[in-house]
């Protein structure tokens, strides 16, 4: 059950589900409200009803970024048969600015999980330059290496994940 | 179970138990790889993602990451890390401990135990202290088992022990397809915060 690599990714299980194993070159920074986003943090719905503000680093302005934000758990972490769903798609993000400055394609939508912990993953690809890229006709049943293949984006630059589950409680037993 | 110093060991050092500040200051990225390995084969995890400082950063925003991850004194990084560790339980030696009791009389463990086997099998990944966290991998692992024979008297075993019965019907029918191949290990533990109630030292448990 241990894992040889410590890696807050690996040991969560994001890297294997969502996403292959990258090296992290650029910095991400995700904020809601007063609280960064640290890897397996416990965040509740209702504090995320709106959108992130998320800064990116890097060097060079004239590099673009993608960032993706999925839930791989949806309906439940115990049967995921509509992983991942699409919460958050915006692309040509200049380097070293955050999500304000580029061009969001799919709205943010707030997580509502319903059943059980859910992981909402924060990725990070790096454009080959400014792309138009495509929404997907829907939400749930997205893939992010396919999505990474079909725009030639490669392999992530950076990922960040939280856990959130529902509001009040679990939903109690139903017999 | 050793007591174990929090994760990020220092790249060169891998098999000492104390490790410097310097070191792993060195080796977190302000833009390059962040490939940390670690000494021990156990279970530490990283507490928060390495980006301490954003040098590119000045003018944007006047927010101090440090003060606002909203964990109490901060001063720097160094005080992040002891959170995450075992609890102020862990010694060297578990002599002739066969059975985790939870602090709770025989009847009331099974019952425990059987609740917390159900909702994670209902749920798929739970948040519960430590010791609970670890004293019932054996039994998912037991249901999981049950679950991959399949024979009437198996679901039979498995219905007096899970409370729902869709979970175990549910069980039965998929768990040949996802854990035909894994021998044993249907289960992960990820140690996280402590509960701010009690301090009780908090883990996810989830089915792998």
């Amino acid at each position: 059950m241990s894992v040889n690599n410590r890696d807050p990714l690996v040991v969560g299980g994001v890297i294997g589900d969502v996403l292959e194993r990258f090296t992290r070159s650029i910095d991400l920074r995700v904020t809601y409200g007063q609280r960064e986003v640290t890897n397996g943090l416990d965040i509740r719905p209702s504090q995320i009803i709106n959108k992130p503000r998320v800064e990116i680093g890097g060097e060079d302005l004239r590099n673009f970024y993608t960032l993706v934000m999925v839930d791989p758990d949806v309906p439940s972490p115990s049967n995921p048969h509509l992983r991942e769903y699409l919460h958050w798609l915006v692309t040509d993000i200049p380097a070293t600015t955050g999500t304000n400055f580029g061009n969001e394609i799919v709205s943010y939508e707030s997580p509502r999980p319903t059943s059980g912990i859910h992981r909402l993953v924060l990725v990070l690809f790096r454009q080959l330059g400014r792309q138009t890229v495509y929404e997907p006709g829907w939400r749930p049943q997205f893939n992010t290496r396919e999505f990474a293949a079909l725009y030639n984006l490669g392999l992530p630059v950076a990922a960040v994940y939280f856990n959130c589950q529902r509001d009040n409680g679990c939903g109690g037993r139903r017999t | 179970m050793a007591a174990i110093p929090m994760a990020t060991a220092t790249p060169t050092d891998s098999m000492s138990r104390v490790w410097s500040m310097s070191s792993l200051k060195s080796s977190l990225p302000s833009a390059v790889t962040c490939r940390l390995p670690s000494p021990s084969s156990r279970r530490p995890i990283l507490v928060s993602s390495p980006t301490p400082r954003l040098p590119s950063f000045s003018g944007l925003s006047p927010v101090n990451p440090l003060i606002s991850t909203g964990l109490p004194g901060w001063q720097s990084f160094e005080d992040g890390f002891k959170i995450i560790d075992g609890g102020g339980r862990v010694y060297a030696m578990r002599h002739g401990r066969r059975v985790p009791k939870l602090n709770r009389p025989p009847d009331q463990r099974k019952a425990l135990l059987r609740g917390l086997t159900t909702q994670l099998l209902k749920h798929g990944r739970i948040k519960t202290t430590r010791a609970r966290a670890s004293a019932m991998r054996k039994f998912v692992d037991k249901m999981i088992t049950l679950a991959k024979d399949g024979s009437l008297h198996k679901r039979r075993q498995a219905l007096g022990y899970i409370y729902e019965k869709q979970i175990v019907h549910a069980l039965f029918a998929e768990v040949p397809d996802r854990y035909g191949e894994r021998n044993g290990g249907y289960t992960r533990i990820i140690r996280t915060l402590p509960r701010r109630g009690d301090n009780a030292p908090m883990a996810y448990i989830e089915l792998v």
